[in-house]
C-alpha cells in the first residue's frame, strides 16, 4: 500500500506541490535563517576548508526537524491526510 | 473529525504512513538547505556579509530611546533657527521658507500682500516707532497691521490671502479684549514720548492719537479717530509735549472747538492760528496728491468740507476715468462712508 501511495503522490504532482509548500512555509517563518545561522557555527568549527556534505547534514538535520514550528507541520499533516482520504484505495 | 475509509487498526498505519510521509518532506527540505550552503562555502560567498568587523560595527542597528535604528535624532531641526541671509533675523525652522519667500518678495502671494500693506499703510501711521521690519507685515503673521487691520477693515478681506482665517482669529480674539487691555498683543506697544526729540514727536502727533496713557505712560498709536480718546485729550497731549506754540494739530474739529477750550496760557490766539493755518498740510498719506487730498478732504467730512471734498475728489477721478456718473457716485459713497480702504482702492487703481 506504501508504495502506491507514494507513487499516487508522485504521480499526480501532490509531491512536489507539498515540498514547495513546505519550503515557503519554513522560510516565512525564519526556520531557514535559523538554520543557516546554525550552519555557520558548524563551519566555523569544522573549518571553512574542510567541511562536507556529510558533515553538515549530520549537524543539521536533527536540529531541521526539531525547529519546524507546530503550526507549519499540522498543516502538513493535513493536507497529506486530505490527500489520503481521496486517494487511497 | 475525519472521513476515513479505512477501518480501526488501519488508521494507526494510516497515521504512521502520514507521519512518514511528513518526515520525508522536512528531510528533503533539509537536504536542499545543507546542499545550498556547502555549495556556497565551497563558492565563497556563504561568509560574504561578516568580513568586515570594523564596517559591521559601524552600521549597528541602534536600540537607544529617542534616536531611530540608524542613530538619528529625528525632530533635531524641529527647534533650531535659521538667520535670514536678508534681514538677519533668526527665524524657526519649519517657518523659513515661508519668511524668505515673504523676505524676498518672490513668493506667490508676496507682492499681494504687500501691495495690499502699502495700501493701509498710506492710512495708518507713520511714525517711526512703529516700525517693524517690512517683513514682518509682509510675513503677514500676526503683526501690529493686521491687528488694525482686523479691527477696522471688515469688509476689505483679501480674497487670495491663504491667511485670512488667521486674521479673522485674531480679530474676534482682539475685539474680545479690546476694552480691557488694549495694548495687550503689540510688542510695540505704544511710544515713549520722552525717548523722542520734538520733531519726532511733531510727526507721530500729525498722524497718530498720541494720548499718552496712564498707566503706561506712552502714547497712543491708534489714528487720529481712535475711539478710546477724545479730541481734548489729544489737544491736551499736544501742548503737554509740544508747547502751545508749536502744536500741529491739523483736524478741523479742533478748529471748531478751540474756541471753547480754554487754554491757560495767554498764546491761546497763537496757537488757533495755527492751528487753523495747518489743516492744509494734511498728513503725509500717500505720494499721489490725488489719493492724499481725497484723503484728507473725505476723511473728515464736516460739514464745511464735504462739498469740498466731493467736488474736488470728483474732479479729480472723473479726469481719469471713463464712466464719469460711475465714479462720482463712488466717491460720494466713500466719503460719506468713511471707509478707508474703498477710498484707498480706487484711488489707486484709477491712477
Amino acid at each position: 500500500m506504501r508504495a502506491s501511495v507514494n507513487q499516487k503522490l508522485t504521480e499526480l504532482g501532490e509531491r512536489e506541490r507539498l515540498k514547495e509548500l513546505l519550503r515557503a512555509k519554513l522560510t516565512e517563518c525564519g526556520w531557514k535563517d535559523q538554520m543557516k545561522a546554525h550552519c555557520k557555527e558548524v563551519i566555523k568549527e569544522k573549518g571553512l576548508e574542510h567541511v562536507t556534505v556529510e558533515d553538515l547534514m549530520v549537524e543539521i538535520t536533527p536540529k531541521g526537524r526539531a525547529l519546524v514550528p507546530d503550526s507549519v507541520k499540522k498543516e502538513l499533516l493535513h493536507r497529506i491526510r486530505a490527500f489520503l482520504a481521496q486517494h487511497a484505495t | 473529525m475525519e472521513d476515513m475509509p479505512l477501518s480501526g487498526p488501519d488508521n494507526t498505519k494510516l497515521e504512521a504512513l502520514v507521519h512518514d510521509i511528513y518526515s520525508e518532506l522536512v528531510e528533503d527540505a533539509c537536504l536542499g538547505l545543507c546542499f545550498e550552503v556547502h555549495r556556497a562555502v565551497k563558492q565563497g560567498h556563504f561568509f560574504l556579509d561578516e568580513t568586515d568587523q570594523e564596517s559591521m560595527k559601524e552600521f549597528e542597528i541602534v536600540d537607544q530611546p529617542g534616536v531611530d535604528i540608524f542613530g538619528q535624532v529625528y525632530n533635531q531641526w524641529k527647534n533650531k533657527e535659521c538667520e535670514c541671509p536678508n534681514c538677519k533675523r533668526l527665524i524657526a525652522a519649519s517657518r523659513f521658507a515661508p519668511h524668505l519667500e515673504k523676505c524676498l518678495g518672490m513668493g506667490r502671494n508676496s507682492s499681494r500682500i504687500a501691495s495690499r500693506r502699502l495700501a493701509t499703510n498710506n492710512n495708518m501711521n507713520k511714525s517711526e516707532s512703529d516700525q517693524e521690519d517690512n517683513d514682518d507685515l509682509n510675513d503677514n503673521d500676526w503683526s501690529y497691521g493686521a491687528e488694525k487691520k482686523a479691527k477696522k477693515r471688515k469688509a476689505d478681506k483679501n480674497q487670495n490671502s491663504p491667511r485670512r482665517s488667521k486674521s479673522l482669529k485674531h480679530k474676534n480674539g482682539d475685539l474680545g479684549s479690546i476694552t480691557s487691555e488694549p495694548y495687550k498683543y503689540n510688542y510695540n506697544t505704544g511710544i515713549s514720548y520722552e525717548t523722542l526729540g520734538p520733531d519726532e514727536v511733531r510727526s507721530l502727533l500729525t498722524t497718530q492719537c498720541g494720548v499718552i496713557s496712564e498707566h503706561t505712560k506712552k502714547m497712543c498709536t491708534r489714528s487720529q479717530r481712535c475711539p478710546q480718546h477724545t479730541d481734548e485729550q489729544r489737544r491736551a497731549v499736544r501742548l503737554f509735549l509740544l508747547g502751545p506754540s508749536a502744536s500741529s494739530l491739523p483736524d478741523a474739529d479742533a478748529v471748531v472747538e478751540s474756541d471753547n477750550f480754554e487754554l491757560p496760557d495767554g498764546q491761546t490766539l497763537m496757537s488757533r492760528l495755527q492751528w487753523e493755518d495747518s489743516p492744509d498740510i494734511s498728513p503725509t498719506d500717500s505720494a499721489s496728491s490725488k489719493a492724499s487730498t481725497n484723503h484728507s478732504d473725505s476723511r473728515k467730512p464736516k460739514k464745511k468740507r464735504t462739498s469740498l471734498g466731493l467736488n474736488s475728489g470728483g474732479g479729480s477721478l472723473t479726469g481719469g476715468c471713463s464712466s464719469s456718473s460711475g465714479s462720482s457716485q463712488n466717491n460720494i459713497n466713500l466719503s460719506t462712508k468713511k471707509k478707508r480702504p474703498k477710498l484707498s482702492a480706487p484711488s489707486i487703481s484709477r491712477t
